[in-house]
């Protein structure tokens, strides 16, 4: 029972993690075909800007927060104006934005380095302590991550449903020409997307770094993990990817226990592996009729 | 000059190998410098790589990350069949070779229902659960003098598992023999890419790639001809691993090294995605450039990024792109 309880609590955390990043990835597929490989260091830049706002800055928690997920779109944003937008529309678009911003992301990952050094640090925005249930300790950060995490999943959930910015988000990842005939800015939609992924992007780094520390190239598995669950859902589904992610959390926590840690990864990728050659569309992912 | 531009496109080909080729052979002659001689070694191999996974990539356009995970499998499959099975390194090579042959068909046939990203993500979950599983595997399989030594090498990976034959023939000049080694390596792996670019082989890839409807209405086999590709381009990748193993004496897990591998699919994309020439062309810019930035090794990364992103952006088609705009 206690540990079917620290399962619970680890997978759930682990889960609203992954699902903050991951739907901003999966809100940029859906609108751009654009697999953002700078994810890695944005979720850096977020960590290290949220502990660079504590300690040299002296913020509040929250602000440090905010300051880190404005850093975050400001990020986005400019992956969007200088490397996306020039080349949108062009041949081969879905290749050449991978490829740059595998660049954006060396060049972000390298910039931190230079700025705050390769050794770890510890996350300053975190909180100490926790509930007991029984013998399970429960502690605050993880339910801190979590309530955050429903929270911004709620905040995007509306966004897209209910507000009219949701709703040109949602025509223009259905159909851009159309999208573009109705008199929706789709390039300025675009760079509200790629600054609204930047800012989630940033808010899971500061999470994932108060439970693992702080390294430049801190980014890398998350993002990995990220592209897997966008994958298994199907590339560009949202709400799919929101679940994916909690279900691969748990499921990573299950592991954890069962094999141990050094095997969780291995054996997640093989099941991916798996899924992907069982549905290569995604779990959610609608079967693509090609018309010739 | 006139007749040389009318020329068909493979014999021109053919005929920049041959004139590349003896300007390179004479190299040694002119420097015997031993660090120019070791570079250009390192960018015969990456040089190799680049141009077989430009097959599948630019040639075939099937997104496919897998070519670090099989130049990886060149290597140990190398390694480990002179190290437990004691084999004269030359056989392991070309035994490896066929290995990673085997191991890119049967990657071929995972992604055969995949399109696009999701074919990259797959071939890079791949390449990184090999990475794990030599990484975590502690137990040991045997315990030589050194100590403790996993299956697949473990993190430290293996070394002592013989070499070429060319120090002793050539004593301390060894590294000569290694180039052209490398050499030769390149110019049979750029033959046989003219060959396949130019033959029907690239016409049926080309055509899947830019126009597949037509191309299976007319009665080309995508699974056969997908195939085909992951199983061509691995041999020479994997000689290639086999090859680095061989030249430095130790395979270890940076083999898998994610930055390698953007390092390698940045020499193809600079140098220009399908084209001929412009994984060959890229090679030597980065490998350059990695060289004059290593003097600022602090910018180094930012100035590899830079280079990469803004190459993508400004131009589309890579470098020798450019070249051909100009020539038309």
């Amino acid at each position: 029972m206690d540990v079917a309880l620290q399962i619970l609590f680890s997978g759930l955390t682990l889960g609203a993690v992954y699902a903050v990043s991951t739907i901003g990835l999966a809100l940029i597929y859906g609108a751009l075909n654009m697999l953002n490989m700078a994810q890695g260091g944005l979720l850096a830049l977020g960590g290290y800007m949220a502990m660079w706002a504590m300690q040299a800055m002296g913020f509040p928690a929250p602000l440090a927060a905010l300051t880190a997920m404005a850093a975050g779109a400001v990020a986005g944003g400019l992956i969007f104006l200088l490397a996306a937008r020039p080349m949108l529309g062009g041949e081969g678009f879905e290749t050449r934005i991978f490829i740059a911003t595998i660049g954006i992301g060396l060049m972000l990952e390298s910039l931190i380095l230079k700025a705050f050094g390769p050794q770890p640090q510890a996350q300053s925005l975190r909180l100490d302590g926790g509930l007991m249930f029984g013998r399970v300790n429960l502690p605050w950060q993880n339910l801190l991550i979590f309530v955050t995490a429903i929270l911004m999943l709620a905040g995007v959930a509306l966004l897209l449903g209910r507000s009219r910015l949701g709703r040109a988000i949602r025509a223009t990842s259905m159909n851009r020409e159309a999208a573009q005939l109705m008199g929706v800015p789709i390039r300025r939609i675009y760079l509200t997307i790629l600054m609204l992924s930047g800012a989630l992007a940033a808010l899971s780094g500061i999470m994932i770094s108060s439970m693992s520390g702080l390294l430049p190239n801190m980014g890398a598995d998350p993002m990995l993990k990220a592209f897997i669950i966008c994958v298994v859902a199907g590339l560009g589904n949202v709400p799919g990817a929101a679940l994916v992610a909690f279900a691969i959390g748990m499921l990573e926590a299950l592991i954890q226990y069962l094999f141990g840690v050094q095997y969780a990864f291995a054996i997640l990728l093989c099941l991916v592996i798996a899924v992907l050659i069982w549905r290569p569309q995604g779990i959610f992912g609608q079967k693509e009729v090609v018309r010739l | 000059m006139i007749r040389f531009l009318t020329l068909a496109p493979a014999r021109r080909d053919f005929l920049i190998a041959a004139l590349l080729f003896a300007l390179m052979l004479a190299v040694p002659l002119l420097t015997g410098t031993r660090y120019v001689m070791t570079q250009l070694t390192v960018f015969f191999i990456w040089a190799v790589v680049a141009s077989q996974w430009n097959l599948v990539l630019g040639v075939a356009g099937i997104f496919s990350l897998a070519q670090m995970a099989l130049f990886a499998v060149g290597a140990y499959a190398t390694a480990m069949l002179a190290y437990y099975l004691g084999l004269m390194l030359p056989a392991a090579m070309l035994l490896a070779a066929l290995v990673t042959v085997g191991v890119s068909l049967v990657i071929g046939f995972g992604c055969l229902r995949l399109r696009g990203p999701y074919v990259a993500l797959l071939t890079l979950a791949i390449g990184q659960v090999m990475y794990l599983v030599v990484v975590n595997d502690t137990e040991c399989f045997t315990t030589p003098a050194s100590g403790c030594l996993p299956l697949f090498g473990g993190a430290r990976g293996f070394s002592r598992f013989g070499d070429l034959g060319l120090r002793d023939l050539l004593g301390s000049k060894w590294y000569i023999g290694h180039y052209y080694v490398g050499l030769v390596l390149l110019l049979a792996a750029q033959v046989f890419c003219i060959a396949i670019i130019h033959g029907p082989l690239g016409l049926a890839f080309r055509g899947l790639r830019d126009n597949p409807g037509l191309a299976l209405a007319r009665g080309v086999s995508r699974t056969r001809y997908q195939l085909w590709v992951f199983g061509l381009s691995a041999f020479f990748t994997g000689l290639a691993g086999a090859f680095h193993g061989a030249h430095f004496g130790v395979v270890g897990p940076t083999a898998f090294a994610f930055p390698m591998l953007l390092f390698i699919l940045a020499m193809i994309v600079v140098g220009g995605l399908g084209t001929t020439w412009g994984p060959l062309i890229g090679a030597a810019l980065l490998m350059w450039a990695d060289e004059g930035l290593r003097e600022v090794s602090d910018w180094r990364e930012i100035g590899l990024g830079l280079v990469l992103a803004l190459c993508v952006v400004l131009f589309p088609r890579g470098l020798a792109g450019i070249r051909l705009r100009v020539a038309r």
